[in-house]
């Protein structure tokens, strides 16, 4: 499912696929969405960031602004994705971790305090919570005295990914496209300056989506919105000008930029092929890009400046609207500030040193950019296809088809990476002997989580109950009523103005429609499959087949997440691997607090807990799953975490009674081994017998 | 049993530790009393593979065994991806709000490349596994078929023994697994899709003559009418079928529908219950007992086949003269038994006795 690259292009290639010269805001629209690009003005410098309150949030936009950046992007936290509020029993390890606490609109309005919202555009990542979070966002600007019509920006709103790979849903699949419909109709009615959706591929492509997978199923994931306005009752040219898409940039740098070019011509085919616009404009991709969070690694971390701007110069040479380059510590945890402004000084020296703005689609006619441009596009078109032959992109996602090739891409590259026959510098080969000290940033969230709760309480004794409760009486009635057009986020305007929290709202909703479960599953064999040292891997196989015959049974590990992190990449991937390896797996549900997680262990009676965690809730999280299980009298089983845990944060995990900690980038053969040697450590079975 | 009787066994203590059958008991009380965890150990020693855990597994069951019996234990089965997980979610929420405790063994198929397994029926019982009136033991069925069977037998007793009222077994396809945990439920109950039309015509046969009930599953949204058809040709398929005395349930349902669900126990509670009447329930779980020994009987004998050298030795022989072309398999197979069964069992009972 990847690209294969010929060793040399020649005009010949050129020829064979037919390359037709075009021009930048032309049809097919490779060359780019506009006739002047970057020569009239650069691309939007819009980095995505949020931790902890409103407050300090807010601090760090304004430091940005002032130093170069031209949009917001806002981080929402885990609770606020999935439309808790703060001081609900779920989420007291999210709040404030990955992004800022939202709870009333109270806090946008702090976010945005001092920021002219006329002025300044804002992308907001939301799209479980979308209704309260969307409301909320126009109350703190009328309140500034900003119309909602002036407002410019982008709301992500794009829930079919978040089914596919992300997992901040909230409600099933059908009324959660039921929202996405309301928002493009009210944005056309209401805001016309506003994208309605911003259709991502990112997050398939950090869940393990190759480039091509990411681009067919992000185009797929446009074609059924625009059929869901469609069928909402919007024409396709009030609706597709307003969709733009955000993709990831990895390191395989001809094939990224190729893939940004080949974004544009396939769009700009297929909304003709299948909608038959009138205006132009619908045609046409504009997209937000992002380097690749998981080409980070925690080893030899400035390494990742390097990683960072070839990415970014993949972007820039495909001709993105806007971008968002990482910091190098993010591998680590939330960027610092040092690491933040490096970031932000990448695409500062690209646009201002680098003299790439002076030249449009530079790389066009290029044999090689060329022939891969059209190659990736006819890949993707093949993907699509298939797509089309389940019914569309709803039907395909509902059978697991996307999820399925995006796991098995995930599990090949980790097998390819463990077996060193996909070479990353620092981590499994020249491995740097020095050590690395790097400051990380750390959100004191049982203070965020303090503050917010106060806030919470004053807000509720404050406001008017009655007006509250008609409020969200009236948002209950409208998703009963479901008229899709755009009146359920009329009535969202109304309770957030009255000062109904994000959790009233969203429950206003959930007494309708239910809140969704998706089914964990995980596939098995593409990690064997793809580990090239065979004897490498027959080494562990053999390890863990002697146990078994020792045990009499076979070494059985939970994988779990715990709290409202739903990025499960990393734990889909152990779940396959070890199952490869001949390990039991138990791979939990998703959002599950410690005492289920505790529970599920006991039950199964696996030997080994393993949580994988990205989101920074680890330290409140784990050590509670450890004293459910000391509780209930299994504390031989032992707890081992993986994912992304700073240093110091690990040490103190240990003495917490965390056995391992495996961080980024260890290969799997060798973390079961030492898995195994937990189990061995707590006794084998002994316990457990 | 009530002489100190020392067994080798691991524990807590060390693997080497010498146990007295007083650790059992209390082990045997803690499962009674309701320890999640003491439970859930019992099932691990059962499932063991471990010659060495076998014994100490039948200690710990016949101490159990008083307290067994008094659970209604349904099978439910289906090819992957039909909804039995799901369906379980619904009715065990059902259940446990109208006061049951409700536990569920479910065997998930192991990788025949690595062994291993990935278990996930959890994730689709969520609301269900929360509950404090649930117990939830997924289990790998391992690489060798019909083990795992034997092992869920023996996991059923030990949950009715802890107290639950309906065991509810949940096992993946129709094949050589399904058919043995058929053998050991009073009611075995098959899922379906409802446009399984093509694969139909194999697997019928084989669920006509062991499924209890035919559940069209997924009747719901646009496959309603899909499982309406699917309902008839199972019903004349049925018809047509010599093959068993008394009926089958067959219905469509819909797992995601509480109120379908709930109607679908009723009708199978309702068939349990006439078959209370005239002993039908009883004489199945003899009959099912008869077919237990029977089986123990037919794996030790196989186990005592494969692990004897002389037997494998003459085999490899055998076969090697087979290869040869100085005789025939049937030949060879006739000698093989001849040689082998002689010394087991008299001379009558040896020609029933199937190898
Ligand atoms: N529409 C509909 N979907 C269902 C129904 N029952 C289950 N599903 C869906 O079908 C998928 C599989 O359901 P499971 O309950 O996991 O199926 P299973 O038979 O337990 O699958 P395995 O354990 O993998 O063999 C899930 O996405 C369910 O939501 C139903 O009655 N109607
Ligand atoms: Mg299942």
């Amino acid at each position: 499912m990847n690209i294969k690259k010929q060793p040399l292009y020649t005009s010949k290639d050129l020829a064979a696929r037919g390359y037709e010269e075009s021009g930048p805001g032309r049809y097919p629209y490779s060359r780019g969405p506009y006739e002047t690009m970057y020569t009239r003005r650069p691309w939007t410098i819009r980095q995505y960031a949020g931790f902890s309150t409103a407050q300090e949030s807010n601090a760090f936009y304004r430091k940005a602004l002032k130093a170069g950046q031209k949009g917001l992007s806002v981080a929402f936290d885990l609770a606020t994705h999935r439309g808790y509020d703060s001081d609900h029993p779920g989420v007291e390890g999210d709040v404030g971790k990955a992004g800022v606490a939202i709870d009333t609109a109270e806090d946008m309005i702090q976010l945005f305090d001092g920021i002219p919202l006329d002025e300044v555009s804002v992308s907001m990542t939301m799209n479980g919570a979308v209704l309260p979070v969307m409301a909320c966002f126009i109350v703190a600007a009328e309140e500034q005295g900003v119309s909602q019509e002036k407002l410019a920006g982008t709301i992500q709103n794009d829930i079919l990914k978040e089914f596919m790979v992300r997992n901040t849903y909230i409600y099933p699949p059908a009324p959660s496209m039921t929202i996405v419909s309301d928002i493009m109709a009210y944005t056309h009615r209401k805001m016309p300056r506003f994208n309605s959706i911003s259709v991502s591929g990112y997050h398939m492509q950090e869940a393990g989506a190759t480039p091509l997978q990411e681009l067919a199923f992000t185009i797929a994931d446009g074609l059924a919105y625009l059929e869901a306005a469609r069928s909402a009752g919007l024409r396709v040219d009030d609706a597709a000008p307003r969709v733009s898409f955000f993709f990831a940039l990895g390191m395989d740098f001809l094939t990224e930029t190729a893939k940004l070019r080949a974004a544009r011509e396939l769009w700009a085919r297929l909304v003709r092929e299948r909608f038959q616009p009138e205006n132009e404009k619908s045609l046409v991709l504009r997209m937000h890009c992002q380097t690749s969070g998981w080409s980070l690694t925690a080893q030899d971390p400035l390494n990742n400046v390097i990683r960072t701007t070839i990415e970014a110069l993949a972007g820039v040479l495909g001709g993105t609207q806007s971008l968002h380059t990482n910091s190098y510590d993010e591998a680590l945890s939330l960027p610092t500030d040092r690491a933040a402004r490096i970031a932000r000084n990448t695409q500062l020296i690209l646009q201002e040193e680098a003299g790439l703005c002076q030249t449009i689609d530079p790389l066009a006619g290029s044999y090689a950019i060329e022939s891969l441009t059209s190659d990736i596009a006819s890949g993707a078109m093949e993907i699509i296809r298939e797509v089309d032959a389940l019914g569309g992109m709803i039907r395909a996602i509902e059978q697991g088809m996307p999820q399925r090739r995006i796991q098995e891409s995930a599990a090949s590259r980790q097998a390819a990476i463990d077996s060193g026959d996909e070479v990353i510098v620092g981590v499994n080969a020249y491995r740097s002997e020095e050590a690395q000290e790097v400051d990380v940033f750390d959100v004191d969230n049982k203070k965020v989580l303090n503050q917010q709760k106060k806030k919470l309480d004053h807000i509720r004794s404050e406001r008017d109950p009655g007006t509250v409760a008609q409020a969200l009486e009236r948002v209950t009635k409208e998703a009963l009523a479901d008229q899709q057009a755009g009146r359920l986020l009329e009535a969202m305007v109304d309770a957030a103005r009255a000062r109904a929290t994000v959790g009233e709202m969203s429950s206003a909703l959930e007494h309708v429609w239910g809140r969704h479960r998706a089914a964990q599953t995980a596939i098995s064999g593409a990690y064997r499959k793809s580990f090239q040292n065979k004897t490498l891997f027959m080494e562990i196989v053999q390890e863990v087949e002697a146990f078994a015959r020792r045990e009499g049974r076979r070494p059985r590990m939970l994988v779990v997440k715990l709290g409202q992190d739903g990025h499960d990449r990393g734990a889909r991937i152990v779940a396959t691997a070890f199952a490869d390896i001949g390990f039991d797996v138990d791979l939990g549900p998703l959002f599950l607090t410690p005492a289920e997680a505790a529970r599920q262990a006991i039950e199964n009676d696996v030997h080994v807990v393993g949580v994988s965690t990205l989101a920074g809730a680890h330290k409140t999280l784990i050590p509670s799953l450890i004293d459910e299980l000391k509780r209930e009298g299994a504390d031989n089983i032992a707890v081992v975490a993986g994912g992304v845990i700073p240093d110091k944060d690990a040490e103190w995990l240990r003495k917490k009674g965390v056995l391992e900690i495996f961080g980024p980038g260890t290969r799997i053969p060798e973390a079961a081994r030492r898995v195994l040697g937990c189990i061995a450590a707590r006794g084998a079975g002994k316990g457990s017998r | 049993m009530a002489k100190e009787r020392k067994q080798h066994i691991r524990s807590d203590m060390g693997r080497e530790e010498f146990q007295s059958a007083g650790m059992f008991r209390a082990w045997a009380d803690a499962i009674r009393s309701g320890s999640r965890r003491e439970l859930a150990r019992a099932i691990t020693l059962v499932e063991s593979a471990r010659p060495e855990d076998v014994e100490p597994a039948q200690q710990l069951l016949e101490l159990l065994l008083p307290y067994t019996g008094g659970a209604q234990r349904i099978g439910i089965s289906g090819v992957p991806g039909v909804g039995k997980s799901t369906f379980i979610e619904t009715l065990g929420k059902e259940l446990i709000a109208d006061g049951r405790k409700v536990a569920v063994l479910a065997v998930d198929p192991s990788s025949p490349l690595s062994g291993g397994s990935i278990l996930g029926d959890k994730t689709r019982m969520v609301d269900f596994a929360r509950s404090d009136a649930a117990f939830i033991r997924p289990s790998p069925a391992g690489k060798t078929p019909g083990g795992v069977a034997r092992k869920t037998r023996e996991a059923i007793l030990i949950c009715e023994s802890a107290g639950y009222d309906i065991v509810l077994v949940e096992t993946v396809g129709v094949g050589q697994a399904e058919w043995q945990v058929s053998r050991m439920v009073d009611f075995f109950a098959v899922l379906m899709l409802p446009n399984a039309g093509d694969s139909l015509q194999g697997i019928k046969r084989g669920i006509l003559e062991m499924a209890d009930a035919i559940l069209v599953n997924k009747a719901d949204g646009g496959m309603r009418e899909a499982a309406l058809h699917a309902v008839n040709e199972y019903q004349s398929a049925m018809e047509l079928s010599e093959s068993r005395e008394s009926g089958i349930i067959i219905r469509s349902c819909s797992a995601l529908d509480c109120i379908t669900v709930r109607s679908c126990w009723q009708e199978l509670a309702a068939a349990l219950a006439d078959r209370k009447k005239d002993n039908r329930f009883d004489n199945r779980r003899r009959d099912q007992l008869r077919h237990w020994i029977r089986s123990l009987a037919e794996d030790s004998l196989m186990q005592i086949l494969q692990d004897d050298r002389n037997s494998q030795k003459f085999l490899e022989e055998l076969a090697a003269e087979v290869d040869s072309g100085n005789t025939t398999p049937l030949r060879a197979g006739l000698a093989f038994r001849k040689k082998v069964v002689s010394g087991l069992v008299d001379q009558d009972e040896r020609n029933r006795m199937p190898i």
